[in-house]
């Protein structure tokens, strides 16, 4: 994968990267080939959550982070390393436990006695594929120690910066029901997660298929699919993916009615819906199209949006949920069809 | 990425003809603003307040259509300083500077609105009447601006102009026909801004260069504006005349619910004057310089109840113009010497007077000054004078009024007698009026001396004693009061004026040239004047001999029957027969059946579904077949969207292709590929082919076909 720079249908050609590129169909076509080989992969270990495993992977060619919550033995740390697994790239992982310090995530400098000088030794944040899991076991200060690789892909130790791989992925999960000995995200560290997905128990077809294959199916046995070339190449290509200029107000009359929702203390942030148009240009490409469409935006708003959305307080006291008000939100703004502005 | 541009002449085309349809909205609803003012200012008395509204109406237009881009808050702002500086110059315009301008402003602002729905028509343009015509004008403009050119809502921005004509003719009442003109124009305006009605915020090229796709044509609006209002115009000329005749009751008037000014006693019952003035007769009333001989009213007397004859109490507040007179053809200069009261001498039917405050009753046009007359009191009145009534000796009497054939009850015995003579002597009413006035003349004497009173048994003293008591003369308060109570008896309306005979040039007008005369209401010519006083110098004929005489040759019972000398009853079906009364009414009914106009009704009412099918069939065609290939499978996914509504699955408009493919799969009617390559149409640049669209044009047939019998009939006929 390393030296199909020329020939490769998914690379875009360096001359033409910084301006404006057309897609064609075949390249749409080629990357849903790759996708659904990737996803098809991820599927032989993590069953019967097909809508999940394409979220995520979308989340992943959309270069942004992932946020699993669920109750705990649903399968999320299992989806987080076999979707490491599928790339061929490097990936560690983080048990976050509230003794954790910043510098076990990010790394350490050391003295070195025979060198006579200062070593950065880097800390498992090193990484193409990062899982940190039950991330809200760690104390807020360690929690943030992931905010500056999560957002400029770098860390900062003693004040020397240091790049960490490309493509990073940061495949968080959290436990949201038992809350003893956790520290709740801050909206801050919530907001740089692109999706929000949840597991969830799987159809009683598909835990039969578990039960009956628990040996065979795990992540260390799978082969890689792709590696983070090509990974990164993908998410070059969603760049160029067309939106049509109705879809831009479109997406902004969400956000907009989100922000002003009498239930809602925060709406959905300018990042939130950069993050939104990120991922609606993978699903597009996912699909086989060049362009985004509607039901683009509609499939992925809610993963994109309902972390980012808080609530006014006596809304949470209801049980008013952010799918509520993403739900609310889209039935507000009229999709910008021909025949509904004819 | 950035999307692929328009070419830019396309783009300055598109924005070009979405200019000129902005601006041609704007004008539509303009003119509408000018025509519901229009409406209110046809009871204004000259052009000022049309021309006034007209300004007000552009000058709110103009303010909102330049600012239709800019912050919302700017046009309100800006259209509240225009406002406040139109009405200033409106104020300025129209006030006569008697007043310091602060006054006259405050004035103006505090007392606009009663005095505007109390002012007599025509309303006079002054600052008071024209504050809030401008007011309202302008608002309604600002806001039918604000609505349909900054958020290109043209049917919310045709709500303001409406309410404002709504407003114009609650304010214009019954004083004013019907105007069906104004209504059409309105009709035709709202229509033809419709037609060409706005594009929302969201499309609309000159604000935001970058806008995708084709404009949607107007072509299939404009032709349904066109049908529609065709039909309507036929309907209504068609309809209007038989719905007309169905609507029995007038409009509002706001006057009513204004206190009119009050008569004194002296003024409610001035035939009490006569025998003052028969005593008096050198006391100087007015001076007077008039440009002809004239019969100068005091007061109308309708009302009688066996005591007093009583004025109608009806006045209401004008300007320098009396409405409903026609063109001044004498003119008065008056100056007030000792006549006293509110009630103002003038020729009837007076047409203007200047130089003292007025109110005038709309029914007997009597003029009244809310301050009272006084010596030294000078005016000048122009009358249009009623011309010698033609045809009043065939005409019937004019009984739309009840007022003016109520008897009192029990009439002396001696009315009757008399009544009973005029009856069996004369057979037309004109006959009857002119008998009865000659009945009187010849009969009793003028006697200025005579003892005041019309009450009944005043009267039976007058008619019925003998000389040498007293009786049997009188003045003209007993003569034109006995008078219109016998002719009430006899079947003619009538009523008491009291007034003055006022010769040409200047003179001054004297007690002895008051009198009291009846007239007789005919229908056509109007009230007509009898002068029932006697000629001077011929002695009078004894009554009882002419009644005595009648009384032997009144034929029997049986003769009578055979129609003798009975009285004729006007007013009695047979009489239809009689040539010379139904002229008139033959004439009124030769028009055109009323069947034919019920039929052309119905007729044009049966067009209405095939004109609606028409339509549909050319909108179809236009989206089908035009445009390029995007356009057409959008047409395609409006046609679809269109049945589909008629059918009763309505598709919310927040509803994306997908979703509405699963909503309209409840019909059971298969639509393809249709959401897929309207997305394409809609959201990817030249992704749909001629194949694509040809495909996609295709399946609105069958569609149209397979879900047909689920559409309702009334849809079916009716959308």
């Amino acid at each position: 994968m390393h030296d199909t720079e020329q020939t490769h249908p998914l690379r875009v050609p360096r001359h033409i990267q910084q301006q404006p590129v057309q897609l064609v169909a075949a390249q749409a076509e080629q990357f849903a080939a790759t996708f659904e080989a990737l996803a098809s992969a991820v599927d032989t270990v993590v069953l019967g959550k097909q809508e999940v495993v394409r979220l995520a992977l979308t989340a992943m060619f959309a270069q942004g982070h992932i946020l699993l919550e669920d109750v705990p033995g649903t399968g999320k740390t299992t989806l987080a390393r076999t979707i490491a697994a599928a790339v061929s790239g490097q990936w560690r992982r983080i048990q976050f436990t509230p003794d954790l310090l910043p510098s076990d995530v990010s790394g350490v400098t050391i003295f070195n006695q025979a060198s006579g000088a200062f070593e950065f030794h880097p800390g498992p944040v090193f990484a193409n594929i990062v899982i940190a899991d039950e991330i809200n076991r760690a104390s807020p200060k360690t929690q943030s120690a992931l905010l500056e690789v999560m957002e400029e892909g770098r860390v900062t130790v003693d004040g020397n910066p240091h790049q960490v791989p490309q493509p990073f992925l940061v495949v968080a999960t959290q436990n949201p029901v038992e809350m003893d000995g956790t520290y709740r995200l801050p909206e801050a560290q919530l907001d740089r997660f692109l999706v929000k997905l949840s597991v969830g128990y799987p159809v009683e077809a598909a835990e039969i298929e578990v039960l009956r294959g628990t040996h065979q199916r795990s992540p260390e046995h799978l082969s890689p699919v792709v590696d983070t070339d090509t990974v990164a190449q993908m998410a070059e290509m969603a760049k160029h993916v067309y939106i049509a200029e109705p879809l831009y107000a479109y997406l902004v009359q969400l956000a907009n009615a989100t922000r002003n929702h009498p239930q809602v203390a925060v709406g959905v942030s300018p990042r939130g819906l950069i993050a939104l148009t990120r991922a609606a240009s993978v699903f597009a490409l996912s699909q086989g199209r060049t362009y985004i469409i509607p039901e683009d935006v509609k499939a992925l708003a809610g993963p994109v949006f309902t972390h980012r959305i808080q609530l006014a307080p006596d809304a949470a006291m209801r049980g008013t949920t952010g799918a509520a008000i993403v739900a609310d939100a889209f039935e507000q703004v009229p999709v910008p069809l021909p025949a509904s502005a004819a | 990425m950035s999307a692929p541009g328009i070419a830019a002449p396309a783009r300055r085309g598109r924005r070009t003809r979405y200019r000129l349809r902005v601006a041609t909205v704007a004008a539509c609803l303009t003119l509408m603003c000018v025509v519901a003012g229009a409406v209110a200012a046809r009871v204004y008395h000259g052009q000022t307040l049309l021309l006034l509204v007209a300004g007000a109406a552009f000058g709110a237009f103009a303010i909102g259509f330049a600012l239709r881009n800019r912050p919302s808050f700017l046009a309100p702002s800006l259209s509240a300083t225009g406002l406040a500086a139109y009405l200033l110059g409106a104020i300025v315009l129209t006030s006569d500077g008697t007043d310091p301008l602060g006054t006259t402003i405050v004035d103006a602002l505090v007392n606009a609105v009663p005095r505007t729905l109390t002012a007599l028509i025509p309303v006079e343009p002054v600052p008071d009447t024209v504050v809030v015509p401008v007011f309202l004008t302008w608002l309604a403009a600002t806001l039918s601006c604000e609505f349909a050119i900054r958020y290109g809502r043209t049917l919310l921005g045709c709500l303001p102009p409406t309410l404002l004509y709504g407003a114009g003719l609650y304010l214009v009442g019954p004083n004013a026909d019907a105007g069906p003109l104004f209504a059409v124009a309105f009709c035709v305006l709202a229509a033809a801004a419709l037609a060409v009605t706005a594009a929302p915020p969201e499309r609309r090229p000159d604000r935001d260069a970058t806008v995708e796709g084709q404009a949607p044509s107007r072509t299939p609006a404009l032709m349904g504006a066109v049908v529609t209002t065709t039909v309507l115009l036929a309907a209504v000329a068609v309809l209007g005349p038989a719905a007309a005749r169905l609507v029995t009751t007038s409009p509002g008037d706001p006057r009513e619910y204004v206190e009119p000014p009050q008569l004194t006693d002296i003024d409610l019952n001035p035939l009490v004057r006569i025998a003052q003035w028969a005593q008096f007769p050198d006391q100087e009333l007015f001076k007077a310089d008039t440009s002809a001989d004239a019969w100068m009213r005091l007061a109308v007397l309708t009302k009688y109840d066996g005591t007093t004859w009583q004025a109608e109490g009806d006045f209401r507040t004008a300007g320098t113009v009396i409405p409903g007179a026609g063109e001044a053809t004498y003119s008065a200069d008056v100056e007030i010497i000792e006549l006293g009261g509110k009630l103002v001498p003038a020729a009837a039917d007076p047409a203007g007077v200047t130089d003292l405050p007025i109110a005038v009753n709309l029914y007997t046009k009597c003029l009244l000054t809310p301050d009272g007359l006084a010596t030294g009191t000078s005016f000048h009145v122009d009358s249009a004078l009623v011309p010698e009534p033609t045809g009043v000796e065939t005409a019937r009497p004019d009984l739309s009024d009840p007022a003016t054939v109520t008897l009192p009850p029990a009439p002396p015995e001696i009315m009757t007698q008399i009544a009973e003579y005029i009856n069996t002597t004369f057979d037309t009413p004109y006959e009857r009026a002119q008998g009865l006035a000659d009945f009187l003349s010849q009969h009793y004497a003028f006697d200025p001396e005579a003892p005041s009173g019309h009450d009944l048994p005043a009267l039976g003293f007058f008619l019925g004693s003998p000389v040498t008591a007293g009786g049997q003369t009188g003045t003209s308060e007993q003569f034109a009061a006995s008078y219109a109570i016998i002719a009430r008896m006899v079947g003619l309306p009538s009523r008491v004026v009291v007034g003055f005979d006022v010769p040409a040039g200047s003179s001054t007008v004297t007690a002895a040239q008051g009198q009291a005369w009846p007239e007789v209401a005919f229908d056509g010519p109007g009230w007509v004047r009898f002068d029932p006083m006697p000629a001077a110098g011929v002695a009078p004929i004894p009554p009882e001999d002419t009644l005595e005489k009648m009384e032997e040759e009144t034929p029997s019972p049986e003769e009578a029957e055979g129609g003798g000398g009975e009285a004729e009853d006007f007013n009695d079906e047979a009489l239809e027969q009689d040539g010379d009364f139904n002229e008139e009414a033959g004439q009124e009914d030769a028009g055109i059946p009323r069947w034919v106009w019920y039929a052309a009704a119905a007729l044009l009412l049966a067009c209405v579904p095939l004109a609606l099918k028409a339509r549909r069939a050319l909108r179809r065609r236009r989206r089908l077949r035009t445009g390029t290939p995007a356009e057409r499978v959008a047409g395609a996914w409006a046609e679809v969207l269109a049945e589909a509504a008629r059918a009763g699955v309505k598709i919310p408009d927040h509803a994306n292709a997908e979703e509405a493919a699963v909503r309209l799969s409840a019909l059971k009617a298969d639509i393809g590929p249709l959401p897929r390559l309207v997305n394409a149409a809609a959201f990817a640049p030249g992704a749909v082919s001629e194949a694509d669209a040809d495909a996609a044009t295709g399946l609105v047939a069958p569609f149209s076909r397979t879900i047909r019998h689920q559409v309702k009939w009334m849809r079916r006929v009716l959308t």
